[in-house]
């Protein structure tokens, strides 16, 4: 096994997104302050208690698993993207690296990027709301996870993308209104019976709301319920970028 | 092992192809090598040929002949449909671990991240080819060295000139020292100085023991620098022989007379060459080895033609390649 080659693979990969951290880190950050302090401040002064929690209190989780599904996605649809414009993504076709060994460093790399946002998010919130870390390993399984099925995501649109306005579709139309819809700034408990059910058909609802648990005690669905759909999704994921990227969709002839 | 095949022209000698086998001393065999693609396009008939190890050997061809998917499939950019494509006896599929790392490309085309350093885009593929830091950073101080590249080290890819893009190509390639070189087209678009300078560069790589595989457009480069040559034509192998075997299959030589004017019909003794007249110019072509100049110059004389200057030229490899090429 060529460990080396896997762990410069690795090193690149994290070396692109550091180079312009000014682009990769921050925004999310600055992003997730503005609506603390519009949302939080400004409105959610008027919004009584959510679950028995502050409303600023309620919405952090939520925003630090949006920042985390962006920069997940973004680094390796990006990164995957971007090569096969270039073409450098040949330069690791013609190495001896397995397939699987790209999938991990691109995942890694992507990981790592979400994890330090989603890290930083929970820091700068913290001096707005201080919390208690309710339950750790949940709290951790939800950071863990949703970015492994957001690196996918991103590793399997950008295969798939043969220009960049269809690795924005992804995001743009589907992880963007869903993020939104997903229990982000409100309880579904909160909503008529019809959305409330629909609003289970949506995915990320489970991130937020399993992360939400972990981070601050409170839930609109069971969390074994969360934890399963998200290793499912993953899983999924996982399975259609190994297929792809074996059998070379787009990248080899 | 050797076998002819006899191409259907009048003027053509029987070109000798030769047929590769599944040999551990080649450095790379290609045998019965397929390739169609998902829309239907067949690239590759089944292909065969071997390249011994040391030897420097051009694959040629007109756009869309094959040359490029057979590079791809030999370094894995392409799957192959049928057949085997070997590195000193490693399946290209089932071993491409140590297929690959025995083989440095330099494509066609610049495939490198337009905004990282030179002296980052040879370390991390140095590390992709497993070399440890000590190393690659041995070979990169080598290299940039050799090609003079070292002042652009700290040089974003973007920022250098097509010359020294070519180069970091070669250097990339070459970063894990392997025994086999594949150029794709490794001098389009540099200038003549730039062109000499590799011609030197690739010549020493093939004296210290390197296989190299040249595909190009300049049949000037292939003649100047390979040993043996391979013709490619829409998925087949149209010849394959030495350099000088091949230009002998149109030993041909032109004589071409300016006159002071132009004499409307050939004079008697002359008319046995069949010369071609066009205004005031009139063409002999003659076999060397079946017909002396002496001779012709001779019948000339004697025709008192009203000359103004005879010139002569030799049939080149283009001429060969356009002969084979365009049946």
């Amino acid at each position: 096994m060529n460990l080396t080659g896997f762990l410069a693979l690795t090193e690149r990969e994290i070396s692109r997104f550091l180079r312009v951290w000014q682009q990769t880190l921050i925004p999310p950050v600055i992003t997730s302050v503005l609506f603390i302090l519009i949302f939080g401040y400004s409105l959610g002064s008027r919004i009584r208690d959510v679950g028995g929690v502050s409303y600023l209190e309620f919405i952090v989780p939520g925003l630090v698993m949006m920042g985390m599904i962006i920069s997940a996605y973004s680094n390796s649809s990006s990164s995957v993207y971007i090569s096969k414009f270039q073409g450098n993504i040949q330069e690791y076709l013609v190495a001896p690296v397995s397939y699987w060994q790209i999938i991990l460093a691109l995942t890694i790399a992507a990981v790592l990027r979400a994890m330090l946002v989603g890290i930083s998010i929970l820091a700068v919130s913290y001096w707005f709301v201080p919390f208690s870390l309710h339950h750790v390993p949940v709290l951790f399984y939800f950071m863990l996870l949703t970015s492994l099925l957001f690196a996918f995501a991103g590793i399997a649109t950008g295969l798939w993308a043969s220009n960049w306005d269809q690795v924005n579709v992804f995001s743009t139309f589907i992880i963007t209104p869903l993020t939104y819809l997903g229990g982000v700034f409100y309880s579904i408990s909160s909503l008529p019976l019809f959305w409330s059910t629909a609003a289970k058909f949506n995915p990320i609802l489970y991130m937020v709301d399993g992360f939400r648990y972990g981070l601050i005690g409170v839930a609109d669905v069971p969390v074994v319920y969360s934890l399963m759909v998200v290793f499912v999704l993953t899983a999924l994921f996982f399975i259609l970028c190994v297929q792809w990227f074996r059998k070379g969709y787009k990248i080899r002839a | 092992m050797k076998a002819t095949a006899d191409l259907d022209h009048e003027d053509t000698p029987k070109l000798s192809i030769e047929k590769g086998e599944k040999n551990m001393t080649d450095a790379i065999t290609i045998h019965q090598l397929t390739k169609t693609y998902l829309s239907g396009t067949v690239a590759l008939k089944g292909i065969t040929f071997s390249i011994k190890a040391g030897e420097f050997f051009a694959l040629l061809g007109p756009n869309g002949a094959g040359k490029t998917t057979a590079i791809n499939i030999i370094t894995g950019l392409a799957n192959k449909t049928g057949g085997d494509a070997l590195l000193f006896g490693k399946d290209v599929v089932k071993d491409y671990r140590e297929a690959r790392a025995l083989v440095g490309l330099v494509p066609q085309e610049f495939n490198v991240d337009q905004f990282e350093k030179v002296s980052k885009v040879l370390y991390f593929n140095g590390g992709y080819f497993g070399l440890s830091r000590p190393e690659r950073f041995n070979r990169i101080g080598r290299l940039l060295k050799d090609l003079s590249l070292e002042e652009k080290r700290d040089t974003k890819f973007r920022e250098l000139s097509g010359g020294m893009k070519r180069k970091l190509l070669i250097a990339r390639a070459l970063i894990h020292d392997p025994p086999i070189l594949i150029l794709d087209e490794p001098t389009a678009g540099v200038d003549v100085e730039t062109r000499r300078f590799l011609w030197d560069y690739f010549r020493q790589l093939n004296r210290q023991g390197k296989t190299i595989l040249l595909t190009t457009h300049y049949i000037e480069e292939a003649e100047e620098l390979c040993q043996r040559i391979a013709v490619i034509n829409k998925g087949e192998i149209v010849a394959l022989d030495k350099k000088q075997n091949l230009l002998a299959l149109l030993e041909r030589e032109t004589m071409t007379l300016h006159l002071k004017r132009k004499i409307g019909r050939i004079p008697k003794q002359l008319q046995k060459y069949h010369p071609q007249e066009q205004d005031a110019i009139i063409t002999i072509e003659y076999n060397p080895q079946k017909e002396e100049a002496q001779e012709i110059l001779d019948a000339i004389q004697a025709a008192k033609l009203p000359l103004l200057k005879i010139e002569t030229s030799r049939t080149t490899l283009e001429d060969v390649f356009l002969h084979l090429t365009k049946k």
